[in-house]
């Protein structure tokens, strides 16, 4: 138990606010609105998820926001050209995956700076995307939001594929020896080297993986609404990375459970219907967050306080 | 700088400099204003010249105060959120706590001293990580200036007398371009000719032999963050003066221009090494491939696309022949990297 304290922690403060609204706001739980809000924050865990196992490599990426926005643009292109759903799955993923062999390759080949490299590509594809696009939205087919299904269907497909993604991943990353390497890398890639594996292979393939997730998350994202928005996923990395944090995964690599992570997508997800059914002005949303986070942050700090020699 | 002094001629010691990225930086921004000169008609003239300074100034205070902070191995991702937090609590302590404009400037710098004093708390103190830290407050920051101006608030009215310090002149020069003058040479003189400047950079290599070298290690990082909530809030107070308003949104994603151009001018993200000269010639360079591109009629989209192309680029240039060097030796040396002299 003592083990998980940092998740169970997170879970508990989630358990609290959500008792709270049953008591104060029991209209929280009313179904569709649920639905939706759920179904909004998928794409959401889908990345938290990926960029949950980059920092556990001890890297980072913020590029992902860019590349959820390029991925949804390819997507909404290809759908626009009648392409099936099964094409469009496919080349949105594989698109992802080439965009974080870029990242990959500049980080684990050339041995540059996550931060820096990703703060260069996010830039590039944000901009690179405007310039093509000038802003424009894409229209999708008719058959196209909610995959053709009904809405509540389709928000229920977008639910299951999010937390299918997420059961996969915790499962794995307790039993795949591939995702079990990325915590030895991540706590010590030279000792990790030593004991047969290959540090800069590990970090090139979670790049890869991080992109192929986002293009998963970008194509959940298209299906929810008539109209491809080629601004989208603005400020998403930052998002993603703070749903981490306070989920548990240490920036500093080598920590972190996905089950955690899903407790702070949720909590962060949460606040902001929170704010409304307990009438607190919205925009003290975004202040709350950073509260969670350095309160998170701190948390750890002081749990995790060296000995001072 | 601290490279040895080397008894084999002046030609290595020529070569050396040529190398030195500094020199390479300084190359691409001549480059660029002769191309620029030769493409757009009205680039090189001295309205434009200042118009460059004048829309470069805040970024390049953010960029400036980046780098002692960079140099000890941290970064701060909130002084973009605490710009617009400062520019929105100067326009409320103005108008509506009805202090006047000099006092409710230095109230803001102070405003800026402790929001930079919460980073410096954190990450000095507590050693927490200076990204996630500094993610936390980039949030809070902004989400506070949000929460304050309800999302539509927006100040304006300011007196000439202070709109002057943004868009009027001073003895030749934009008047807001004094400030960053006296900030740059201010920091240069810490980072390059005071021990506190070594002390930057002892803590970038290592924080622990810093600590046992005798160095008050968490003060003297605490410092840099409080330094840049102090110059963050004076880079609010330019921007207010400059665009003649105050907006929650003032300086989102200045952050990253300004380490994009910490990095581009030579400072390496792991601390340690770099100059803030570097720092001087990496604002120019992104400030007049934006300005120029403009003026050489191509998308603002292109700057943008070219300045990230050119971190990339700035960053393979020094790391390429480590890793060419690393290649070359052989197989079974590659071990744990050897401790060589420079």
């Amino acid at each position: 138990m003592k083990k998980y304290s940092r998740e169970l922690t997170v879970a508990g403060v989630l358990v609290l606010l959500l008792l709270v609204l049953a008591v104060t706001a029991p209209a929280f739980y009313d179904p569709q609105p649920m639905l939706s809000r759920l179904a909004r924050e998928a794409p959401t865990l889908i990345l938290a998820c990926g960029v949950a196992l980059v920092m556990v490599c001890r890297q980072i990426d913020i590029s992902i926001g860019s590349m959820f926005a390029v991925c949804g643009v390819c997507s909404g292109l290809l759908a626009a050209e009648g392409h099936p759903l099964a094409v469009v799955l496919a080349a949105t993923i594989l698109i992802g995956a080439v965009l974080g062999a870029v990242n990959g390759a500049l980080v684990a080949g050339l041995r540059l700076p996550s931060i820096v490299v990703t703060l260069a590509t996010m830039v590039i594809l944000r901009e690179g995307l405007r310039w093509q696009q000038q802003g424009a939205f894409i229209n999708l087919p008719d058959a196209w939001q909610w995959f053709g299904l009904s809405q509540r269907g389709g928000q229920f497909t977008l639910i299951g594929c999010a937390f299918l993604v997420l059961v996969v991943l915790a499962w794995a990353s307790r039993n795949f020896a591939g995702i079990r390497f990325l915590y030895a890398v991540g706590t010590n890639a030279e000792a990790a080297r030593l004991a047969g594996l290959r540090p800069q292979w590990m970090t090139f393939a979670v790049f890869v993986f991080m992109g192929a997730l986002t293009g998963l998350a970008a194509l959940l994202n298209v299906v929810q609404s008539p109209q491809v928005d080629p601004k989208s996923g603005t400020g998403l990395e930052l998002e993603a990375i703070a749903a981490a944090v306070v989920g548990g995964v240490a920036v500093s690599g080598g920590r972190g459970n996905l089950w955690g992570v899903f407790a702070g997508v949720l909590l962060l997800a949460s606040i902001n219907p929170a704010l409304t059914y307990l009438h607190v002005e919205p925009y003290w949303e975004k202040a709350i967050q950073g509260a969670i986070i350095l309160l998170a942050v701190i948390f750890d700090g002081l749990r995790n306080r060296p000995e001072v020699s | 700088m601290s490279a040895p002094e080397s008894n084999h001629g002046t030609t290595r010691r020529i070569g050396a400099l040529l190398f030195r990225h500094e020199t390479v930086l300084l190359i691409v921004l001549v480059a660029e204003c002769l191309y620029f000169n030769a493409v757009g008609r009205r680039f090189g003239t001295l309205d434009n010249t200042f118009d460059i300074m004048r829309h470069s100034a805040e970024i390049g205070l953010l960029a400036l105060v980046m780098t002692p902070i960079i140099l000890t191995g941290g970064i701060d991702l909130s002084v973009g959120s605490l710009l617009g937090l400062c520019a929105i609590l100067f326009g409320k302590l103005w108008r509506d706590a009805g202090l006047s404009l000099p006092v409710a400037a230095v109230c803001t710098l102070a405003i800026g001293a402790c929001a930079g004093g919460l980073n410096a708390a954190l990450i000095a103190r507590l050693r927490l990580p200076a990204l996630i830290v500094t993610l936390g407050t980039y949030s809070l920051f902004r989400g506070l200036a949000e929460a304050i101006t309800r999302g539509v608030d927006t100040f304006t009215d300011f007196p000439d007398s202070f709109l002057a310090l943004g868009q009027k002149h001073f003895a030749g020069l934009p008047t807001q371009v004094w400030f960053f003058l006296a900030v740059a040479i201010g920091i240069w003189l810490l980072v390059h000719r005071t021990s506190f400047g070594r002390s930057f950079r002892a803590i970038g290599f290592a924080p622990e032999g810093a600590r046992f070298a005798g160095l008050p290690v968490a003060r003297r990082v605490a410092l840099v963050y409080i330094l840049a909530g102090v110059v963050a809030a004076l880079a609010a107070i330019i921007y207010t003066a400059r665009l003649g308003q105050a907006k929650a949104d003032a300086g989102t994603g200045y952050e990253l221009f300004a380490i994009t151009a910490v990095v581009l001018g030579g400072t390496s993200i792991f601390g340690g090494t770099g100059s803030v000269h570097g720092t001087l010639l990496g604002v120019a360079a992104i400030a007049v491939l934006n300005n120029g591109l403009v003026h050489a009629r191509q998308p603002r989209e292109v700057a943008g696309m070219l300045t990230g192309a050119l971190l990339l680029a700035a960053l393979g240039a020094s790391e390429i022949p480590k890793l060419l060097a690393k290649l070359r030796a052989p197989r079974h040396l590659a071990g744990p990297p050897p401790i060589s002299p420079p």
